[in-house]
This record gives C-alpha cells, sequence and structure tokens, in this order.
C-alpha cells in the first residue's frame, strides 16, 4: 500500500501553522468550516504540550483527547483570520 | 450502446507513481490487467476510448504480508476444552491447544515431518501430537519427542506465536519480522470484563469476504453512521498516535428511524462513544447510552484478524454494567440485546462491504473524514519496523463539532481567553 495525499488539502485550505498561545508548540492546523478543525502534530509539539504532559500522568492507557489552550488559540487565530475559514 | 458504468466504477489497475521498477513490472502490469479484463473488471473499448474527466478508481492489490500486532482469537475459554482448535489466519492454518499446565499455544498447524494438520491431533501433557506419526510439539515450537525415535533431528522447529490472555480473550501476537511485541505494544485491561458488577462477554464471530482494511476505514467514516447505521453524530473525533487510533463520538439516533417509547419505558436519547484501535485489529470502545432517566454504560470490542487478503474473521464483544436502574439479569438482557443490534449494524456494513470495490485514492468532500491519514497511521503496521515513518505514527487530530453554534463557540472561546487573560496566563 502507498500512502497517498489527501486531495482535500491540495485543492481547499491548506495544513497552516500555528503555534499554541500557551505553550508555544508549533502544530499545523486547517478549518474546512467554523466547525470542523484538522490538527497536525510533530514530536516536538507534543513534548511542549502542557496539557498533555499533566495528562500523562495516568496510567497510559487513556487517549488525550487534545488540548484546550491550543483549542482556544486555533478559534481565536480563526476569529481573526490568522487561520481561514472558508465561508459556507 | 456504450456501457458507461463500466468506467466509472472500473479502471485501469492503478500505477502509483514510483513503484514501478525497470524490470518486471511491465508484465506484472499486463499480467494485473489481464485478470482484470478476464474478470470484466475492464472495459477495453471505453478505457481506451479515453474519457479525461472521468474519475478513476484506482486500487493496487491487497498487501502480501500481514498487519505486526496484537490480534485477538476469541473467547479464550473456547479453546480450553481439552482439545486442539484449528485457526485459519495470517494466510496460514494454525493450531490453538492448551498445554497441561494452563499456558495456550499457537503453532503453524503443518506438522514438520510428514505435514500432517496438528491441530487434528490430541493434546497430551504439554504437547501437541499429531495424527500421522505421534511427535509431540511444544508451545515453544519445539519437537520435544517422537515416541518411536531415539532422538529428535536438528532443525525441528515449527512457526510458534506470542499469546497473551487477558480479560478472558485469547491475543495472538503476529510479526513479519519475527520480533517479539515491543513492551509499550500493549492490549489495555478492560475494567469491566472481570468485575462482577458487569456481565459476562457477550460474543459474536463472523467471517467477511473482502480485505480487513475495509472495517479499519470504518472509524474515519462520520458519514456512514448516518446513512448505514441511522445514528446522527453531533460532535465526532479522531485522534491517531503513535499505534492507537481513536474515535470519539456523541451521537442523537436518527429521529426518523427510531421507534417511538412506549409509555413508561425509557426513552433513549444518543450515545456517547470513545473508541480506540490499539494496534492493526483490536477497537475497545467504552459506550455509553443516555437514556431519558439513566446512562447505561457498555464496552465493545470490535476485532478482527485476517484469514487471507480477501477475507477475515471480524468479532464483537459487549459487556454491560448492573447499576441501581438495571438489573444483573436486565443487564444480561441488555448486553443479548446490544449484542444482535451490534451484529445487525455489522450486517448492515457487510452488505456494502460484499459488494464494494477496493478504492486507494477515495474522493472526498469536506465533511468526510480524515480517510488518506488514517490510512497513513495504517500503514506503520504493514512496513518493517525500521521504515515506519515519522508521519505514520505523529499525533493527528480532526474533530467536527455541531453541537454549539457558531455563535455560541466564538462567545465561548472569548470568555476563555478572557479567563486565561485574568488568570495572568498568556492569552
Ligand atoms: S506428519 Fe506429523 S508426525 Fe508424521
Ligand atoms: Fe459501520
Amino acid at each position: 500500500m502507498t500512502v497517498r495525499p489527501d486531495d482535500r488539502l491540495l485543492d481547499g485550505a491548506p495544513m497552516q501553522p500555528l503555534c499554541c498561545r500557551q505553550c508555544g508548540a508549533e502544530v499545523e492546523v486547517r478549518k474546512a468550516s467554523w466547525h470542523q478543525t484538522s490538527v497536525q502534530w510533530n514530536a516536538e509539539a507534543v513534548s511542549a504540550c502542557l496539557e498533555r504532559r499533566a495528562s500523562s500522568l495516568g496510567d497510559g492507557s487513556g487517549v488525550f483527547p487534545g488540548c484546550t489552550a491550543l483549542r482556544d488559540s486555533i478559534a481565536r487565530a480563526a476569529l481573526e483570520g490568522v487561520i481561514a475559514v472558508p465561508e459556507s | 450502446m456504450m456501457v458507461r458504468r463500466a468506467v466509472a466504477r472500473a479502471s485501469r489497475p492503478s500505477r502509483p507513481m514510483g513503484l514501478d521498477g525497470p524490470a518486471g513490472s511491465r508484465t506484472s502490469y499486463l499480467g494485473e490487467l489481464r485478470t482484470r479484463v478476464l474478470k470484466g473488471w475492464v472495459d477495453v473499448t471505453a478505457v481506451e476510448a479515453g474519457n479525461s474527466g472521468v474519475r478513476r478508481i484506482e486500487a493496487e492489490a491487497v498487501p502480501t504480508r500481514y498487519a505486526r500486532g496484537w490480534h485477538c482469537l476469541g473467547l479464550s475459554a473456547g479453546f480450553k476444552d481439552g482439545r486442539p482448535h484449528t485457526v485459519s489466519a495470517f494466510g496460514q492454518k494454525l493450531v490453538v491447544f492448551q498445554s497441561g499446565s494452563g499456558a495456550i499455544n499457537v503453532l503453524d498447524a503443518y506438522c514438520r515431518h510428514m505435514g500432517a494438520d496438528l491441530s487434528k491431533g490430541t493434546i497430551k501433557g504439554e504437547e501437541i501430537a499429531c495424527p500421522f506419526h505421534d511427535w509431540r510439539w511444544g508451545g515453544d515450537g519445539r519437537c520435544k519427542k517422537i515416541p518411536y525415535a531415539r532422538r529428535v533431528p536438528l532443525r525441528a522447529r515449527t512457526a510458534a506465536w506470542t499469546t497473551m490472555e487477558q480479560d478472558g480473550l485469547l491475543f495472538v501476537w503476529n510479526d513479519p519480522e519475527g520480533n517479539p511485541p515491543p513492551p509499550e505494544v500493549t492490549i489495555p485491561r478492560i475494567e469491566g470484563a472481570t468485575r462482577d458488577d458487569w456481565t459476562e462477554w457477550v460474543w459474536k464471530e463472523i467471517v467477511v469476504e473482502t480485505n480487513c482494511r475495509e472495517v479499519v476505514d470504518n472509524i474515519v467514516d462520520m458519514a456512514h453512521f448516518f446513512y448505514v447505521h441511522f445514528s446522527f453524530p453531533t460532535y465526532f473525533k479522531n485522534i491517531f498516535e503513535g499505534h492507537v487510533a481513536t474515535q470519539i463520538m456523541k451521537g442523537n439516533g436518527r429521529p426518523d428511524a427510531r421507534r417511538p417509547a412506549k409509555a413508561g419505558e425509557p426513552q433513549m436519547l444518543g450515545n456517547t462513544s470513545v473508541a480506540s484501535y490499539h494496534g492493526p485489529s483490536f477497537m475497545i470502545d467504552d459506550l455509553t447510552y443516555h437514556y431519558d432517566d439513566m446512562d447505561l454504560k457498555s464496552v465493545l470490542v470490535n476485532a478482527h484478524y485476517p484469514i487471507d487478503g480477501n477475507s477475515f474473521m471480524l468479532h464483537s464483544g459487549i459487556i454491560v454494567q448492573q447499576s441501581d436502574k438495571l438489573s444483573k439479569d436486565a443487564a444480561e438482557a441488555m448486553a443479548q440485546k446490544l449484542g444482535d443490534f451490534i451484529l445487525r449494524g455489522f450486517d448492515q456494513d457487510v452488505q456494502i462491504w460484499k459488494h464494494k470495490t477496493r478504492i486507494d485514492n477515495p474522493l472526498l468532500c469536506e465533511e468526510d473524514g480524515p480517510v488518506y491519514q488514517l490510512r497513513r497511521w495504517y500503514e506503520q503496521f504493514y512496513v518493517d519496523v525500521a521504515d515506519v515513518k515519522p508521519e505514520m505514527v505523529e499525533r493527528f487530530e480532526f474533530e467536527l463539532d455541531t453541537t454549539r453554534p457558531v455563535e455560541v463557540w466564538k462567545q465561548e472561546v472569548e470568555d476563555n481567553l478572557a479567563r486565561r487573560a485574568a488568570e495572568g496566563r498568556p492569552a
């Protein structure tokens, strides 16, 4: 199996870099609408995230659902037009 | 009239860029094309007529190796009846047997002596005895004894799989490279499975005649829950990280597909589901059904193992927690009911899988889930450990949240940011 690219990233909005206002982690973000968000992390960003660090004190079997500070940072960036949101 | 449907449906066998080796590949490409033409998959005339605007479906052959990872063979109790069991998995025939000391072992079923089927043999003490000439094979894959011979010959060793018994389930570790499971690649414990206030497993198994990628794709396929399973997700999230792929979903039953509750009967309002694949084939789903007067907690297992490239065994298991609103008997009845319900859900999927074609280049709209990113994650199990690329395991999130209207959402963000600022944290 070959890993193929997602055409939506080429035809529609691309992934855009964004820093979390809380921890500075740099991720890539894409919003296809106000309601829909994609986030691509890398290892460096994962280790920078404070909420993530706090959560992995558990038994490790749980899934980290996401960082609320990053979520707000993305929302803010979307509201400010830093992250483009296609109007529907 | 020319049949156009064949063009839209089938296509030239795909030749992914960069995979065309200089030698040999041409032959196999033509061979593959020939097979497709013979099977009626390609309307040659139409393909040659060249419909440039037509989207072509591309699909490489199914992988020739089987995924690295833990695979569940089902309830372990089923293998503890003193007999060897035949399991067809990973393109092979396996024998599963419990040795006298209690350990469950998995070996290649074919005896290295003259090729008889060990799963038709007998368990004798710690070993499985071959039905043909009684050679005794241990769980470690070594021949321990040949009753009529003075000495076991050199090289008397067969393939053995690492096994694990946990929460009433039997797992085998498959690795084409032959390495043992790394310590961080585990199946988490399912707490309810060993607790008295939860039911026993209600376990179902069906053979599905297609490649197992189809069932894994389900975890990102938001829209199919509406069309195939009559449920209406209002919140949906996928998280891929390391060897774990998660789907979080909050849904309401589709009002148009729901039978109205009779008077006095609890009305189901919706459900919350947190489901993770731990590796390529074993999914644990913490599934809570919300009723107007209670929450019903259950754990659903959705697991499979490949029989071969074109079929797999699909398992579903469910346990339900008792509560003050749900007696032991009621919980058991509920587990049965849910088990049947889930099986009906599988049947709905199976109907689709049976008739669909494999597609490597699904054409997606923005409302679809992250199919390509899921497959990028899934690919890690089909390459050598040394070839696992960072992008296959790096964290990726996809979220769809329709629970809050945009205005409410904007306000909430402003409030959160203001609160952070007031607490002296960066806004
Ligand atoms: S074939 Fe198994 S003992 Fe001879
Ligand atoms: Fe489904």
